[in-house]
């Protein structure tokens, strides 16, 4: 299939998964990626509703991203709160959120929308594409070669280390999940201003958790990530052929073969060491200072 | 998790001061809760507008007409659920009846329907077939409340179906597809393979078929996650890809991601359950359309007159519950011909001369 729509299409999950590797690099899992993902969503596609303007639609899902970033964070960063738990609530609240929202500005019994999209060059690319081709390398850069990264990394493998080599391992936690987040609501609004130009309710379908996987799955690379996104979505387009072309398979099953191939991969790497690098040490735990 | 926060005690004894309250409350960090007390606020306020403390509201006396509406999915999903909700809000704006609404699914199915039936309600509505069942089964309990499904077969004296003959509208659609298609190759793309809506696609595929003996049918592809727009736009992308140039969709809220992809590929697309003809992508060329509201009405105003027996009734073109429409804005493109016979086919549809077929369930 043509590459760019290849790319078009893993593009939110790919994003997503990008600011999902810093995140976890640092120590941390955003387990309310895929909320982060639908409230930019929504309101990057309300901007543009209001003002037309694509643009503003983006940075409006930059803002409302990392507000859902700094909401996480506060809680699980400087609370020391569970991840799972405070990630669960947060995803709850954005699809009550964006539902209320919806609603209230769109009607009771709802509307199909459609509103102006990313314009397109060279064959298909947009800004937000090229932007996900650009920040691979950029992330993958920084976080394997500055200081910034080396700090970041500490954080997430030994930060008892990084608090005594003088870094403050909540400062560079808030601000991996500040990219994170960021990068979560542009991952959504894409969905909606850059693919459809259209919104409805919980149209994120799954992909932050999706994103989530691909981070194990891409071994916590930002190159593996990108690899791992456009994977899934290869096994996406080719289950939708398969059921066009009249494959005499139940389709939830040709449905599901994205999915059970990532578990799959999950199950063969694993978090160890084995397979090109492997979890942070410290994935997912709270980090106090003075213990 | 550092620290071991679970063997705080608390003691509720007499010396219970404010601020020991607050040591407490500081003590169990309670404020880990704060966002689950959050998304409580935000979810119930998420819910229907009108579906609030239905225990807060004055027991029904002989006046007060009640009608409630439980819905599989949500009522802004510009499709299915949303023709029922838009019936409701007519019985409640020409009726002046109390109405109330709620998304129930599975065993919470018949939990709401009694629920309502024990607050008094004349009518309850389930809008699938698999409110059929849980209707008919407590009908006897609460003989004051008529419990009516969409589709299904079971009824009771206080229990019935009422079904939207919408295959009448998909076989039109077919019919239209396999007579303009230059590809000779047409297609459908929905959300979940369920009886309801695979038996709108057989209605479909069977007025092609009839139209065209010749014409190619691309299976239906189902992109399953209601309102996953972009897995709608690329399941249409598919069919496209096999050469279809005209596609009908059961997609509900996810619908203009199908319409999109068919703009995209200048490929031609039909509205269904509500007329989306005037939808902004342009590629609409017909719809196949429910018209709720009379059939909501009428049966609302039977259970007001009590004149309502169990029954199974279809409500299709006949009732002038379903129609087709075709794009105003697109009509010249249409061989007058096919103008014609169409017409002629909602005739004899409306005659009992052309019987669509449909599955049961």
């Amino acid at each position: 299939m043509d590459p760019i729509e290849l790319l078009r299409y893993a593009a939110p999950v790919a994003i997503a998964a990008l600011g999902e590797t810093v995140v976890q690099r640092a120590g941390l899992i955003h387990i309310s990626l895929e909320g982060t993902m639908l409230t930019g969503a929504f309101f990057a596609m309300w901007v543009v509703a209001l003002t037309g303007s694509v643009g503003l639609g983006l940075g409006a899902a930059l803002l409302i991203g990392a507000a859902m970033a700094i909401v996480f964070g506060w809680f699980t960063i400087w609370r020391a709160a569970d991840q799972v738990v405070v990630g669960t609530a947060l995803n709850l609240l954005a699809i009550g959120l964006t539902g209320t929202l919806f609603r209230s500005q769109f009607g009771q019994s709802g509307k199909l929308l459609s509103v102006g999209k990313l314009p397109t060059f060279w064959g298909g690319l947009d800004l937000v594409l090229v932007l996900l081709l650009v920040g691979v390398p950029v992330i993958g850069f920084l976080l394997a070669k500055s200081s910034w990264g080396l700090a970041l990394r500490s954080a997430g493998e030994y930060p008892k280390a990084t608090e005594a080599a003088g870094y403050s391992v909540l400062r560079l936690r808030t601000g991996a999940m500040l990219v994170g987040g960021m990068l979560g609501g542009l991952a959504g609004a894409y969905l909606t201003v850059g693919i459809t130009g259209s919104f409805a309710d919980n149209c994120t379908a799954g992909r932050g958790f999706v994103a989530i996987a691909m981070v194990t799955f891409g071994r916590w690379r930002p190159w593996g990530v990108l690899l791992a996104a456009l994977f899934i979505g290869a096994a996406d387009s080719l289950q939708f052929r398969f059921q066009a072309s009249g494959v005499q398979v139940p389709y939830p099953l040709i449905m599901a073969m994205p999915y059970v191939l990532t578990l799959l991969v999950l199950v063969v790497v694993g978090k160890g060491k084995r397979f090109a690098g492997g979890a942070p040490a410290a994935l997912g735990q709270a980090f106090r200072r003075g213990e | 998790m550092g620290r071991n926060e679970s063997e705080t005690v608390v003691r509720t004894g007499s010396g219970l001061t404010v601020s020991k309250i607050f040591t407490y409350i500081r003590m169990m960090k309670l404020w880990h809760l704060l966002p689950i007390l959050a998304m409580v606020a935000i979810g119930c306020s998420a819910g229907n507008e009108t579906a609030k403390t239905p225990e807060g509201e004055k027991p029904s006396t002989t006046q007060e007409f009640k009608v409630a509406l439980i819905t599989p999915g949500k009522v802004n999903d510009s499709g299915w659920n949303a023709l029922a909700y838009d019936g409701l809000q007519a019985i409640k704006s020409d009726m002046s009846a109390t109405v109330d609404n709620q998304e129930a699914a599975g065993p919470k199915a018949q939990e709401a329907m009694r629920a309502y039936a024990q607050k008094g309600y004349n009518l309850v509505f389930g809008h699938g077939y698999e409110y059929n069942e849980p209707g008919a089964e407590i009908a006897a309990d609460f003989p004051d409340t008529v419990f009516v499904s969409s589709s299904g077969g079971k009824t009771a004296k206080n229990a019935g179906a009422f079904r939207f003959y919408l295959e009448q509208g998909f076989y039109l659609a077919g019919v239209m597809a396999a007579k303009m298609s230059k590809t000779g190759k047409i297609g459908s793309v929905a959300v979940i393979d369920v009886p309801s809506i695979a038996s709108t696609i057989k209605a479909y595929e069977a007025g092609a078929k009839a139209a065209n003996p010749k014409i190619v049918i691309i299976p239906p592809v189902f992109f399953g996650n209601e309102g996953d727009i972009a897995g709608a736009k690329k399941a249409t992308e598919s069919v496209l890809a096999q050469g279809a140039d005209f596609i009908i969709h059961q997609a509900n809220s996810a619908a203009q991601g199908v319409f999109d992809a068919c703009k995209e590929r200048g490929a031609n697309a039909f509205g269904s359950n509500s007329d989306q003809n005037e939808n902004p992508s342009g590629a609409v060329v017909a719809s196949a359309t429910i018209i709720a509201k009379p059939a909501f009405l009428a049966l609302a105003k039977q259970v007001q007159e009590k004149k309502y027996e169990g029954a199974v009734s279809l409500f299709g073109m006949e009732q002038d519950a379903i129609d087709f429409v075709i794009n105003p804005t697109f009509t010249a493109k249409v061989p007058p011909e096919l103008v014609k016979e169409l017409e002629q086919m909602k005739a004899d549809i409306k005659s009992g001369k052309l019987v669509v077929p449909k599955a049961e369930f």
